[in-house]
């Protein structure tokens, strides 16, 4: 009964308001500890006031927001290279996209496929060449052939 | 990621925050910085001043998200309200300092709804705590009363605000 009194009396929101005295705090840290049955008042008493509060906003102007979270980037950013190395990386690249980093052995990958492609399409005429002066060669000697064929069949029809 | 993180709950943002996560960083502010911002403008009538006290708030809360259960406090909401008014009372000026077209006071506020229900007496003390931030100590010597009589009525204000409290946001 005396702790529904002490609830009662508002010391809880005079607490969570900050307007309790250091010796009505460490009481309520001590009644605290006592019946810890007062942590669920505590709660929905701050949970009251922040109902009211929230009632109550007021969207601050955007430049804030940006004030606050510019030095969270930073920070972050910060300790993301402090955590790397010793150094600070500065990324001026523009980041909308169209470009890309790649490792330095990509250049002398591509070098390398750009010269071997040189040399298997020069192979490949080479090869293309010899093959269409062999065919001409073969379809010489077929040539006759057919010749003699195609009179034979002129016989056949005579 | 932002996305993903706008709904969770108050026990798993502050686990974020004290991971150093500043995606959970940008929730904490978008989540309370409009409610603080209310409270703030009522005790802070200067717009430059009642950013400040936004700002630094949040630069406070994201280094000592730690100090949080040690605080003694269960929410998020009212660990940020105690720092937030705190800091405010630094930055409000004497009132008579003040030209009229820097006042943007909210004369509706829910404190001040309340300030007007209670007694002349209670009133003056309330004001004079909550709002100025002085000391029962220094109100006594303010209003030349006993200081067993100032907390006194501090107490009655505080009961009419629990009720207050209870009958608009049970």
């Amino acid at each position: 009964m005396e702790l529904k009194f002490y609830i009662e009396s508002g010391i809880i929101e005079s607490y969570v308001l900050g307007l309790a005295s250091e010796t009505e705090v460490e009481e309520l840290e001590h009644m605290r500890k006592l019946f810890p049955e007062l942590d669920t008042e505590v709660e929905l008493a701050e949970r009251r006031l922040e109902r009211a509060c929230f009632d109550e906003a007021v969207l601050p102007p955007m430049e804030i927001r940006e004030r606050v979270l510019q030095k969270v980037r930073w920070e972050y950013a910060g300790a993301q290279a402090d955590a790397q190395s010793n150094y600070t990386f500065i990324n001026i690249q523009p980041k909308d996209g169209s470009y890309i980093s790649v490792h330095r052995w990509w250049k002398i990958f591509f070098i390398i496929l750009f010269i071997l492609s040189k040399i298997f399409l020069f192979f490949a005429i080479l090869y293309y060449l010899k093959y269409r002066q062999e065919k001409e060669r073969q379809e010489q000697h077929p040539a006759a052939i057919t010749f003699i064929h195609e009179q034979k069949a002129n016989i056949f029809y005579i | 990621m932002r996305r993903d993180l706008t709904h969770i709950s108050e026990q798993m943002l502050i686990e974020r925050l004290a991971l150093g996560d500043p995606a959970a960083k940008e929730v904490l502010y978008d989540r309370y910085a409009g409610a603080l911002y209310g409270v703030v403008l009522q005790l802070v009538p200067i717009k430059d001043r009642a950013n400040d006290v936004i700002v630094k708030v949040f630069a406070w809360a994201f280094q000592h998200i730690n100090a949080f259960y040690s605080s003694g406090f269960r929410t998020l909401f009212a660990w940020l309200l105690r720092k937030t008014r705190e800091l405010a009372i630094k930055e409000a000026i004497p009132e008579t300092a003040l030209t009229g077209t820097e006042l943007m006071k909210k004369e509706e506020g829910i404190l001040q709804q309340f300030y007007i229900i209670l007694p002349a007496s209670e009133q003056q003390v309330f004001r004079l705590s909550y709002f100025k931030g002085l000391s029962i100590t220094t109100i006594a010597r303010m209003l030349a009363m006993p200081e067993g009589q100032v907390n006194e009525i501090l107490g009655e204000a505080m009961k009419a605000f629990r009720k207050f409290l209870k009958e608009h946001w049970n």
